[in-house]
């Protein structure tokens, strides 16, 4: 694991700092749900009051870092209960709705959309209008879903169990945007999940990446002609990261990489071009990555495609 | 909604429905507001749910119909539709919708912090705990639990006719019979225990 940080960072020095990163605890993060809530300062006055204490995020002003425990679990309070916000287990969560950007009238997809995190935040970015199509195939994460959705006062979606790769087949070049948060190793979640350090394997990573690459294809796929897909992924092993983005790209004449710059409020780093020998197309460089010993976050990997004519 | 499950989701006239299970309840206000804006789809296969789906919403729930999929939910969910009395439980977040359109909550009662605890742990209303009351309410017919902050945290069952009836009931009587409460959403959206207890 460690090479594997040389490789990508390049200096001893830095991975040291990404261990040491990895080590420390992150606090979650609190999004104010403006679809329930009329204005955020009156839900942080109420969970002070419960004894948290919360510190505004400086680039999301409807999102709290929780730097300090109340007297009740934070999902258990009649505020959470009631929708008034949700909980991510760290900022970098907040990037991908804001990168990809929603707006009230847009028609958006989430590919595998449970827990809901990200799709009822681009809810409340299209303030309930337009529609999001929630994907996911998992019984007991669709659950979780739903209830997020009903809870959250969520009333532009529609929720469909399936697998994400089935979504071309009903809805063929359909959507405007298209989020893929995909399924993957969570090696960005070691500080909140140290067991994450030895659970994947290289078959797994062979494995995700394959389930990525064909997830992605079948956003691009489900993304209308000048549609904006989004990818996504809560790691930071390049398999799961650069190789996904460049296998899709490469093996497609349909689609480009874009830079987020002006899409997201803070500035990241950029992709990782070469790992183990291996040169990558150099459009990867366009894709950002979210580092815990430099911004704060979990590791944190996104990229921004337009669908284009062939 | 699951597929494979022998669910079936028909749209149905958003007018015929409006008025069969929702003016009943909330009076010919919100008859218009909702007749104009949504589309209803109601789906069953174990119960049967409802839905208010705007126009964007039901092109998509109507294009994954076509391919012979249901959806898992789509839209503001009103929640259960039955044959027999309460003809329709409401969900909070429907209940919600209902009171913003209207400007204020009907059917419903408020219930202090000390009350509105053992409610989101699945309990009933009691007399003890009713800092507020909305008629019309009517015995075994469906009322919203409102929080002193405006907030629906539930719906239940009134055991009263009417919000002057309070006024006989001691103490410990119970008000209003817990069948939701958004505690659930934590304790049981695993499906351990099921969402209305009717």
């Amino acid at each position: 694991m460690v090479e594997r940080y040389v490789n990508m960072l390049g200096s001893w020095r830095e991975v040291k700092e990404l261990l040491t990163a990895f080590e420390r605890r992150l606090n979650p993060v609190v999004r104010c749900n403006t679809l329930k809530v009329g204005g955020c300062g009156e839900l942080v006055e109420r969970l002070e009051r419960l004894g948290y204490a919360l510190s505004r995020i400086g680039w999301v002003d409807y999102c709290f870092e929780v730097v300090g425990g109340g007297v009740a679990t934070l999902g258990s309070t009649h505020e959470f209960l009631a929708g008034l916000y949700y909980i991510h287990r760290g900022a970098a969560a907040l990037l991908p709705p804001i990168a990809l950007g929603p707006r009230p009238r847009d028609s958006v997809c989430d590919l595998a959309a449970a827990p809901g995190g990200k799709l009822t935040h681009m809810a409340q970015l299209m303030r309930n209008e337009g529609v999001v199509l929630g994907v996911d195939v998992s019984r007991d994460r669709m659950r979780a879903l739903r209830s997020n959705v009903e809870r959250l006062g969520v009333r532009n979606a529609v929720l469909w169990r399936a697998d994400g790769g089935l979504v071309p087949s009903v809805f063929p070049s359909a959507f405007g945007k298209v989020l893929l948060d995909a399924p993957c190793s969570g090696e960005g979640l070691i500080m909140m999940d140290p067991s994450r350090k030895v659970r994947t394997g290289f078959e797994d990573l062979v494995r995700l990446h394959r389930l990525q690459v064909r997830l992605l294809n079948a956003a691009i796929d489900s993304a209308a002609e000048g549609g904006a897909v989004l990818y996504s992924v809560c790691s930071i092993a390049p398999e799961e990261c650069e190789f996904v983005v460049a296998e899709v790209v490469e093996g497609r004449d349909d689609v480009v990489v874009e830079g987020l710059g002006d899409a997201l409020p803070l500035r990241l780093d950029r992709g990782v071009e070469e790992f183990f020998g291996i040169r990558l197309p150099e459009y990867v460089r366009a894709c950002v990555r979210v580092w815990p010993h430099k911004h704060g976050m979990e590791g944190f990997f996104m990229c921004l495609l337009r669908r284009v004519g062939r | 909604m699951r597929e494979g499950s022998g669910l079936k989701c028909v749209f149905v006239d958003t007018a015929s429905f409006v008025r069969e299970y929702l003016t009943p309840l909330f009076g010919s206000t919100v008859e218009e507001a909702l007749t104009r804006r949504y589309e209803v789809l109601v789906c069953s296969g174990l119960f049967s749910e409802a839905y208010l789906l705007s126009g964007p919403v039901a092109a998509v729930a109507r294009r994954l119909m076509r391919s012979g999929r249901v959806p898992y939910m789509a839209g503001a969910y009103v929640g259960r539709v039955r044959r027999s009395r309460p003809r329709l439980i409401p969900s909070a977040d429907f209940l919600s919708l209902i009171y913003s359109l209207l400007g204020r909550p009907v059917r419903a009662v408020v219930v202090g912090l000390e009350g509105l605890k053992p409610f989101l742990y699945g309990r009933d209303v009691l007399r003890a705990s009713v800092r507020g009351c909305f008629d019309p309410l009517g015995r075994g017919e469906v009322a919203g639990v409102v929080g002193e902050d405006g907030l629906v945290y539930g719906v239940g069952l009134a055991s009263v006719n009417s919000c002057r009836e309070l006024g006989r009931l001691g103490g410990e009587d119970v008000v209003v019979r817990n069948v939701f409460d958004v505690g659930w959403f934590v304790r049981g959206s695993s499906g351990r225990e099921r969402k209305f207890k009717v």
